[in-house]
């Protein structure tokens, strides 16, 4: 073919883009396989992001209300997230440093963190060092079987209980 | 006439079969003259990486430190104890740390594998980071080697990735804190910070997902990327005309060439006008030396100084391993591997500027620099004068990383709060 250019080119009915059948077709395969390459490349990137983790449940049940006496803040360190009750009020705050992942600890003023000295106040608010965020607070709902079921997928606003 | 083409007997050929197989193996003996110096480095196939003859400026030791050629043997070094360490290895959150204790116990030479394997990974990190200071220092990024200062930027980034995928593997409390914090600084990366924690771990904490992914990029996935990047480093600095050099290395023919004058009973030919009245062969100076023995001998040399040093750092230092893993108790401070401490340093000021921000920018300065310092001069020298501007922003923002990281490192203590290192 190349080595014929009248019969190629010559004949081809030149438009006034100048855009002829080969061009045209060599634009849309290159556009087709740069597409495929694109959409293998994103379909990869699907699946090395897994649907279900093999490591702890991001949702779980924590007992019945009643393990958990007004006014408690017990932090569950395995599971990162401490529950707080006031009164007839549950919540569960984060413990899980904003900062760098580090366990916070259970203070008199509220959180501390052990690695990086980030400061937080009883409803998780940032106090000092580094954090840049509060700690979050958790989805907590009671399950059909009347325990408390924590969803740490789902954050709520801070200052949203669960009324038991 | 009948003798000559008779195929030789059976016992003529076993006879001669170890010269035979010796001579097909290496076509060409040792080198006497210069042609088998060339034929040496071109016909064999380790050899012809390197070109026949090398500049004079090349093999200057002062000049390149011999910084790109320890990188590479370093990594050579990884990849022979790494794969060893692999018959032994279990990337499982119930075994790596016993494994671990195995090659201390029970393996042989398991801790001296380890302690080569774990001083080459520091190493190369910090010899990647001082070629490219030199390549820097000297200018050699200019034109035409734009690009390959790009691939090495690349790479400068994989020798990261790959020490830290490393790190976490021993699954002791050092490697467990040092990669939740790093995997929590990518988190701060905007839009997709937390998508690419989550890729990267497999999960929202640091688990067995992130053990295994971990190991995979670490064994297989960065290697092979690597590789492929320093094969394509190697053979551009060949096509960009070897390594960078000053203008004077290639002095001009000096104007005793003498111009061949035409005569005027003689009859020429077409090509002997084309070619010009020139001759220059033998009259320009050559500064360049043949590679096979001049660049072979000062490669060996670097190998041999490269697994001293390595053989020398593992027999007196062991690689640290801490206490098992437990998760409820993050050592304070937890640090993060050494080369991210001037990371983890201004993330403690700022978390999306000092993690994400500032080191952004970097990279892109960095992968910028050739496109946006287009002088030509200067190049090939030390600290040129031409290249004040240039090398003055570079070492301030050396200086600066480095000494993020020594603060980092020695002077921050329970807390993150500062402290001496001399008490």
């Amino acid at each position: 073919m190349a080595a014929d250019p009248k019969g190629g080119h010559a004949h081809a009915p030149a438009g006034a883009s100048g855009v002829n059948r080969r061009s045209l077709l060599g634009w849309l395969s290159g556009f087709g396989l740069l597409g495929s390459a694109v959409l293998s490349a994103f379909s990869n990137l699907i699946f090395i992001k897994p649907r279900a983790t093999y490591g702890q449940p991001q949702r779980f049940s924590l007992g019945k209300p009643e393990e958990f006496p007004p006014g408690t803040r017990i932090s569950m360190d395995t599971r990162r997230v401490c529950v707080v009750r006031e009164g007839n009020k549950i919540a569960a705050i984060s413990t899980t440093c904003t900062h760098l992942g580090c366990i916070v600890g259970v203070s008199d003023t509220g959180f501390a963190c052990p690695c990086h000295g980030s400061r937080f106040d009883q409803d998780g608010n940032v106090t000092g060092g580094p954090a840049p965020k509060p700690l979050p607070w958790f989805k907590v709902t009671l399950a059909p079987n009347g325990e408390i079921e924590i969803d740490k997928d789902s954050e709520v606003d801070p200052g949203s209980y669960l009324t038991v | 006439m009948s003798q000559d083409t008779k195929s030789p007997s059976l016992w003529t050929n076993l006879r001669e079969m170890p010269s035979n197989a010796w001579h097909s193996l290496f076509r060409n003996p040792l080198p006497a003259d210069d042609l088998g110096r060339a034929s040496t480095s071109f016909t064999n196939f380790f050899l012809h990486i390197h070109p026949v003859k090398v500049h004079m400026n090349t093999l200057r030791p002062l000049y390149t430190l011999g910084l790109g050629l320890i990188s590479f043997f370093l990594f050579l070094i990884l990849t022979l104890t790494g794969v060893l360490l692999m018959f032994y290895y279990v990337p499982s959150t119930s075994q790596a740390y016993d494994r671990m204790l195995d090659l201390r116990g029970t393996v042989a030479f398991g801790i001296f594998l380890r302690n080569m394997h774990r001083w080459a990974a520091h190493g190369m990190v910090g010899v990647v980071a001082l070629h490219m200071c030199r390549v820097f220092l000297t200018g050699s990024y200019k034109k035409p080697r734009e690009f390959n200062w790009v691939i090495g930027v690349v790479l400068f980034l994989l020798t990261l990735f790959s020490s830290f995928t490393g790190y976490l593997l021993p699954w002791d409390q050092l490697a467990f804190w040092a990669i939740t914090v790093g995997t929590s600084i990518a988190g701060y990366a905007p839009v997709f910070g937390k998508e690419i924690k989550f890729l990267l771990l497999g999960d929202a904490t640091v688990g067995q997902e992130a053990l295994l992914r971990f190991y995979v990029l670490h064994v297989a996935v960065l290697p092979l990327v690597l590789t492929l990047f320093v094969a394509i480093h190697f053979w551009r600095i060949r096509k960009d005309g070897g390594l960078s050099r000053p203008a004077e290395a290639d002095a001009p023919a000096p104007a005793a060439v003498k111009a061949v004058e035409p005569k005027q009973n003689k009859t020429y030919g077409l090509q002997g006008f084309v070619r010009g009245p020139f001759s220059k062969v033998g009259n320009v100076p050559d500064n360049t030396v043949f590679s096979w023995p001049n660049l072979i001998i000062a490669e060996v040399f670097v190998l041999v100084l490269t697994i001293a040093c390595i053989l020398l750092l593992s027999m007196v230092f062991d690689a640290p391993l801490e206490e098992p893993v437990n998760v409820m108790h993050p050592p304070n401070p937890a640090k993060a591997p050494w080369y991210f401490l001037g990371l983890q340093e201004m993330v403690s000021y700022s978390a999306f500027w000092g993690g994400v921000g500032i080191p952004t920018m970097f990279v892109l300065l960095l992968l910028a620099a050739p496109y946006l310092d287009r002088r030509p001069a200067g190049v090939g020298k030390w600290f040129a004068r031409e290249r004040l501007l240039a090398n003055t922003i570079f070492i301030t923002l050396v200086v600066v990383n480095v000494v993020f990281v020594i603060v980092g490192t020695f002077f921050r203590g329970p807390n993150w709060e500062f402290i001496s290192p001399w008490k």
